[in-house]
């Protein structure tokens, strides 16, 4: 050390005495002794925790198991808060939740739910262990005066240390150098404050500015990128089978040949084909009007049918409310019934691929059972158990319905078939259309089971005061 | 003086009268820090560390190149192909992550039981989790398909998918177990490590070194107050590795278990995964320690005594395989359900018999040599059974993912797995990928955990 650096040394603050010991006992035995002189500003280093130091150095329990105590009981919330959100949670615009439904399972069962919450805990718990450790020790610290001091080195191998600071009220320069001695030390050192340590090194100070302005570009880009219009198609970096090798519609086939010997995929250059014979395309297999519409063919047009098909009840209802809400001052009785879209030629007789036979009728009155019966009953009078219940409830206000037709009123008797055909096919008012449940032929085989019950002309039986009576007696 | 006490030799003898000694050549503070740090210290790696770490970045670049290819054509480059969709990415997956398992029971379990011969193993048992969890996490990882999309496995808000992950499908509870169990081992390690990473800061002459280890070491100074926190902090480290390595294992089974195929679908995979992975994890440390204690000279640090624990804990896991093995076939039998039956029959005596015998041989013959003393304390023994224990154990997996599938519910689909190049290349790959790790990590990094040695040393002092 030279002369100059010695000088420095001795003009900065004097911080405290380092002891050095040879052994963990004696380092015990030191604090001990330390302790009970009065002395509270100290502390020992060692190369590996030495038992029975805490109780000489009177150190206290540390906190930190609360600590981690709080923030895993933390985890344990945010990770099943987190999985409720996620699978069971469907009420935010912004990052809605997503409900699974998987084997009509609950969509929040805690059992399946344990192992995440479970690893949130661990997850939580552990990051809180290692950061509260450091935080608790005040480290990292990049510059500390004892690592100034070269005999220092040692404490990470072999040797024992026991600092006194001179913050220490008992602290006195030749006093406490004499009692060190007294217990036991072999050398004594002085700390001394440094302000040299507390700087990075320049290269790595210019490292470091170098990274923070480059890690700014990135988002200055994307914030200069914000305020801009371009006519440029976005940057797609991965492709995701969204451009594939294939032919449009529409298009030219490429020649596949060269000029000379062009070869096309089809020998008429087109890349779009015409079906082959006896084929039908998805979606157009109902040209059959008459069969699978109940409309004469060639009498409408596809738009008449669409809107036709669209007379659902759901939409009726819809249609309805937002026709009232756009126009209240409006008669009310001119809302409930809005202009009835142009009726289609039905047509009156059975189409001639329906054979109706005993065998139909069965099945309809078969089908007739399963699907109608429910509200229009079994005699087609609309007194289905569906009907008496809601009729029930519509009378203590508890629901709205309206009531189930009855198949023998003289207005639905002079409907043609294809009109009942459509009624179950598409529904009508509050019916809901059946052609998703219900097959054509089977439609077919219901509406001739319904043009029979008609024929019967049955009426509701009347349970009059005479039957109970009866009943009672 | 006449008599000279003789220097313990033979630590493996249990005399009722003391402890037997865990360091042996009457090792002081100074030598244990001069033995591990010499390592480091060293101006050469030894001929065969350079050997070996060329072979490794070869196929570690062989790995790169696999991963390459498939990122660009896609994971059709496997053999997984229907009925078999997990092939070998798969087993390779719950080979790794098995063997990862031993490092922290070391670590932790070991030391929540207050086991004082982990002391000298633990720190490059816990490299080798972490290294493992790396080369497991790695086959998932590439086998997702769509790699750049990878954050979709975690629950992060996302506008192009509008929807979150299902959190109860045991895919999903593996990407947490075995994320969380990546992080809380690295935490685990660094943290038991940064007091040898202050004594390498102490020790180091060049100027990078110095600046590396002084800002890894975090500013350690070694003081009472530190450590008090230190050791409080490793006790809840290690008490939340616990529960958290069984977990781990748990769940990668319920991978398999939560499913409905026969051969699959069995409530004691739980329990006979975790055994597994133990017996496959320490079978790997005593693989990776006994050449390493040879090369580096650390025979006295990592004894006869440390090996032949170690030995003992891979006999017994694998009795506790074995008597899995049994239980499976019990069950099958006794369920009635013909399916099942089918399954385990056609696992021992089907296609893939050969498969299914060569695990046994492995995994339940073979470490039956451990109950002689000779096999345990003999080191080439000992690591020639250990490579046999993960052949079997790396068989293990295989069998259970591939037999089950290829006999699945559906016969018209039943088929013959064959792996490709690419399956066969990449996992030796992982290999280079571990080896390459584990290699730079005995050369850079405290291999034996230097401050934890020291603490079971017979103290010295004036009063003893």
């Amino acid at each position: 050390m030279t002369e100059k650096q010695n000088q420095e040394m001795e003009d900065q603050k004097l911080l405290g005495l380092l002891a050095q010991f040879e052994d963990p006992v004696s380092l015990v035995h030191a604090c001990n002794e330390a302790r009970e002189s009065g002395y509270n500003k100290i502390d020992a280093f060692s190369p590996f925790p030495v038992h029975g130091i805490d109780p000489a150095l009177g150190i206290p329990r540390t906190i930190l198991p609360f600590f981690v105590l709080i923030i895993g009981l933390t985890g344990c919330a945010v990770g099943l808060g987190m999985q409720y959100y996620a699978n069971a949670g469907d009420w935010s615009d912004l990052f809605p939740g997503y409900n699974f439904m998987i084997s009509g399972k609950p969509f929040f069962s805690l059992p399946a739910n344990i192992p995440v919450t479970f690893e949130v805990v661990v997850l939580s718990s552990a990051i809180a262990t290692f950061l509260g450790m450091w935080a608790l020790n005040r480290l990292p610290r990049l510059a500390n005066p004892l690592h100034r001091i070269s005999r220092f080195k040692r404490v990470t191998n072999d040797k024992f240390f026991l600092l006194v600071e001179t913050k220490d009220p008992k602290f006195s320069r030749e006093e406490t150098e004499s009692q060190l001695n007294q217990w036991g030390a072999s050398v004594i050192e002085e700390v001394h404050e440094d302000l040299t340590d507390q700087q990075l090194p320049s290269w790595l100070q210019l490292v470091g500015l170098m990274t923070a302005l480059i890690l700014l570009i990135p988002p200055v880009l994307i914030f200069r990128a914000e305020g801009m219009t371009n006519r440029k198609p976005r940057l797609h970096v991965i492709p995701d089978m969204d451009w594939q090798e294939k032919y449009k519609t529409q298009t030219l086939a490429p020649n596949l040949g060269d000029e000379k010997h062009p070869v096309f995929l089809f020998v008429d250059g087109r890349a779009m084909q015409e079906p082959i014979p006896g084929t039908i395309a998805r979606g157009n297999l109902y040209t059959d009007s008459e069969y699978y519409r109940g409309i004469k063919s060639g009498t409408e047009s596809f738009a008449t049918l669409q809107s036709a098909g669209a007379r659902t009840g759901l939409q009726d209802d819809a249609s309805q409310d937002k026709s009232g809400q756009d126009k209240p001052d409006q008669d009310p009785t001119a809302d409930e019934k809005p202009a009835e879209p142009a009726e289609p030629d039905w047509v009156t007789q059975f189409p001639p691929n329906v054979n109706v036979d005993q065998a139909l009728l069965e099945r309809g009155q078969q089908r007739f059972n399963i699907y109608c019966s429910a509200c229009h009953g079994y005699a087609g009078n609309g007194d289905g158990l569906v009907n008496a219940r809601a009729m029930a409830l519509a009378a203590s206000g508890q629901a709205t319905w309206t009531t189930a037709k009855s198949l023998n009123d003289p207005e639905i008797i002079k409907n043609p078939v294809g009109r009942i055909f459509d009624t179950i096919s598409n529904g009508r008012g509050t019916m809901g259309p059946y052609k998703s449940q219900i097959p054509v032929e089977d439609r077919w085989a219901i509406v001739a089971y319904v043009r029979a019950l008609q024929g019967t002309g049955l009426q509701p039986v009347t349970v009059t005061q005479a039957d109970e009576e009866t009943v009672e007696k | 003086m006449a008599t000279t006490v003789e220097p313990i030799l033979d630590n493996t003898l249990d005399d009722p009268d003391h402890r037997s000694p865990l360091v042996l050549g009457d090792m002081d503070y100074a030598d244990v820090t001069d033995k591990v740090c010499s390592i480091w210290e060293a101006d050469k790696s030894p001929k065969v560390w350079w050997l070996v770490l060329i072979m490794a970045i070869s196929m570690l670049m062989m790995l790169g190149g696999c991963i390459g290819h498939l990122l660009m054509k896609g994971v059709g480059v496997w053999g997984n192909n229907n009925p078999a969709y997990w092939g070998w990415p798969i087993v390779n997956f719950v080979f790794w992550v098995g063997i990862g398992h031993a490092g922290t029971l070391i670590s932790a379990i070991l030391f929540l039981f207050r086991q004082n011969w982990r002391t000298s193993i633990n720190r490059a048992a816990e490299a080798m989790t972490i290294f493992a969890v790396i080369c497991a996490g790695t086959f998932p990882g590439i086998h997702i398909g769509r790699v750049w999309v990878f954050y979709w496995l975690f629950p992060v808000p996302s506008e192009h998918l509008a929807m979150w992950p299902n959190f109860r499908s045991p895919l999903l509870w593996d990407v947490f177990a075995v994320s969380t169990y990546f992080t809380v081992s690295l935490l685990f390690w660094y943290m038991g490590m940064v007091p040898d990473i202050a004594t390498y800061r102490d020790r180091a002459k060049s100027k990078i070194r110095k600046l590396v280890y002084g800002l890894l070491s975090l500013g350690w100074t070694g003081s009472a107050r530190g450590w008090h926190r230190y050791e409080a902090a490793y006790v809840i480290l290690a008490a939340l590795a616990t529960p958290l390595v069984l977990s781990v294992h748990t769940i990668v089974s319920f991978d398999f278990a939560v499913s409905q195929v026969p051969g699959w679908h069995t409530t004691i995979f739980p329990p006979y995964f975790v055994a597994g992975a133990i017996f496959s994890g320490f079978a790997m440390v005593v693989t990776l320690l006994v050449p390493a204690r040879k090369i580096y000279g650390l025979q006295n640090l990592i004894t006869i005594r440390h090996l032949e624990n170690m030995n003992k804990i891979i006999m017994a896991t694998g009795l506790m395989v074995g008597t899995a093995y049994g239980i499976e076939f019990f069950i099958s039998w006794y369920s009635g359900v013909a399916p099942e039956r089918f399954a385990f029959y056609n696992r021992a005596f089907g296609n893939y018999w050969w498969a299914y015998w060569i695990m046994v041989t492995c995994n339940v013959f073979i470490p039956q040599l451990f109950w002689f003393k000779f096999f345990r304390t003999n080191t080439i023994a000992m690591v020639v059974i250990c490579i046999f224990v993960n052949v079997g154990m790396w068989f293990e997996r295989f069998v259970i993912t591939v037999t089950s599938l290829c006999r699945d519910f559906l016969p018209s689909s039943w088929h013959y797995f064959h792996p490709t190049e690419i399956d066969i290349m990449m996992f030796i790959g992982s290999f280079g990928l571990f080896t390459t790790l584990f290699l730079l990590f005995c050369r850079f990094l405290p291999i034996i955990a230097i401050s934890e040695v020291k603490s079971i040393l017979p103290i010295k002092g004036k009063d003893h």
